[in-house]
């Protein structure tokens, strides 16, 4: 079981590295945006296949924190995208 | 049995993490590929936390694992509108297909 | 914060209170030897959310929570299924539109879930909202993705206390 989610995390991770350089090279400014979205999903599944395959539970933590982060993040993004033009009611 | 139905839930996130990326890769634009990462990714993390909850060792500590998805959605849905809302606000037109204009 | 009599006090300090200590014994792991940490955190949060989040009757309905739950579940299972297999088939499967829907919901923080909770549903992703309604960009214009909206925003309605 152990060796599997090791191996999913490994998966995951090599998709995380494609997918970054994928949203990193645009063309857009908001494909480049995209990699924002990477770290909470993927960052967070390789955070927590590798607490479980290592037995390592205090990345679980970490997993946890990344998770509150992004979610925090993602109410700032949204709400700055929001007031960005400023001709909207909130 | 929970040892197999973990492993299956774990292929099928690992699926749904492959599918996002390989929509991310192929499709024409910024708004279709936000649909490729903000549902893909997310079921598929859905399925990983669900594959670990069903083994952990206490109600809680399955919990603790199942908290983080409402995180991440939360995080994925504020990205994702902020996102598209940028890419209009920039001038970004949705690709479309040349015969169905 | 708004005045309000003692007795409803009691109850919201009580039910968040509760709230906070289930969510310490999930963070530690229901282990108990950190017991005093958390009833300092427990206290401390529930101060703090005195500041953050006043004290005053939700207009969230319990059953509403319930529905909304069940219906974006579902439903994120089904968008993850459609996006990845229109990801495997590649632009073919495309035909992405622009579409404006009008909303009729009132409240602000409903109308927001909507917008937001859209961009996890199948086939939709909100891009923009004024009065009026949202401007949607979806996947395939073949879809039903106005109906899926509008059973979207009756559950959202559900879940902010509407009777209908």
């Amino acid at each position: 079981m152990s060796t599997l989610a090791l191996g999913v995390a490994l998966f995951l991770l090599a998709n995380l590295v494609v997918a970054l350089v994928a949203a990193a090279r645009g063309p857009t400014p908001a494909d480049r945006m995209l990699t924002a979205l990477l770290f909470g999903s993927t960052g967070t599944a390789v955070m927590v296949l590798l607490a479980a395959s290592g037995g390592v539970a205090p990345l679980i933590d970490v997993a946890l924190v990344l998770a509150l982060l992004a979610a925090i993040g993602g109410i700032a993004f949204a709400k700055r995208a929001w007031h960005a033009e400023g001709n909207d009611h909130d | 049995m929970i040892e197999w139905l973990s492993a299956g839930l774990l292929i099928v996130g690992a699926f749904f993490f492959f599918a996002g990326t390989v929509g991310l890769l192929r499709f024409p634009d910024v708004y279709s590929r936000l649909h490729a990462l903000a549902k893909a990714d997310n079921l598929g993390l859905g399925c990983v936390l669900l594959a670990l909850a069903i083994q952990a060792d206490s109600l809680a500590a399955a919990l603790k694992l199942l908290l983080i998805w409402p995180l991440v959605l939360a995080a994925s849905a504020g990205i994702g509108f902020a996102i598209a809302r940028r890419a209009r606000a920039l001038g970004i037109q949705p690709w479309q297909k040349e015969d169905a204009r | 914060m708004r005045k309000l009599r003692y007795g409803t006090m009691i109850r919201f300090l009580t039910i968040r209170a509760s709230l906070f200590a289930g969510l310490w014994w999930i963070l530690a792991e229901g282990r108990s030897d950190a017991w005093l940490f958390g009833c300092i955190a427990v206290v401390a949060a529930t101060w703090a959310s005195l500041w953050l989040w006043p004290a005053a009757p939700t207009p969230i309905r319990l059953a509403g929570v319930v529905g909304f739950l069940r219906f974006f579940i579902w439903n994120s299972i089904r968008g993850g299924f459609q996006v990845a297999g229109m990801a495997l088939r590649g632009r073919a499967a495309l035909q992405p539109a622009l579409i404006v829907l009008p909303v009729n919901l009132q409240n602000d923080c409903a109308r927001v879930l909507l917008i937001n909770t859209l961009g996890l549903m199948p086939g939709t992703v909100g891009v923009d909202m004024d009065d009026a309604g949202v401007q949607l960009h979806v996947l395939d214009r073949r879809l039903p993705v106005a109906t899926e909206a509008q059973a979207l925003e009756a559950v959202i309605s559900k879940l902010f206390g509407a009777s209908s």
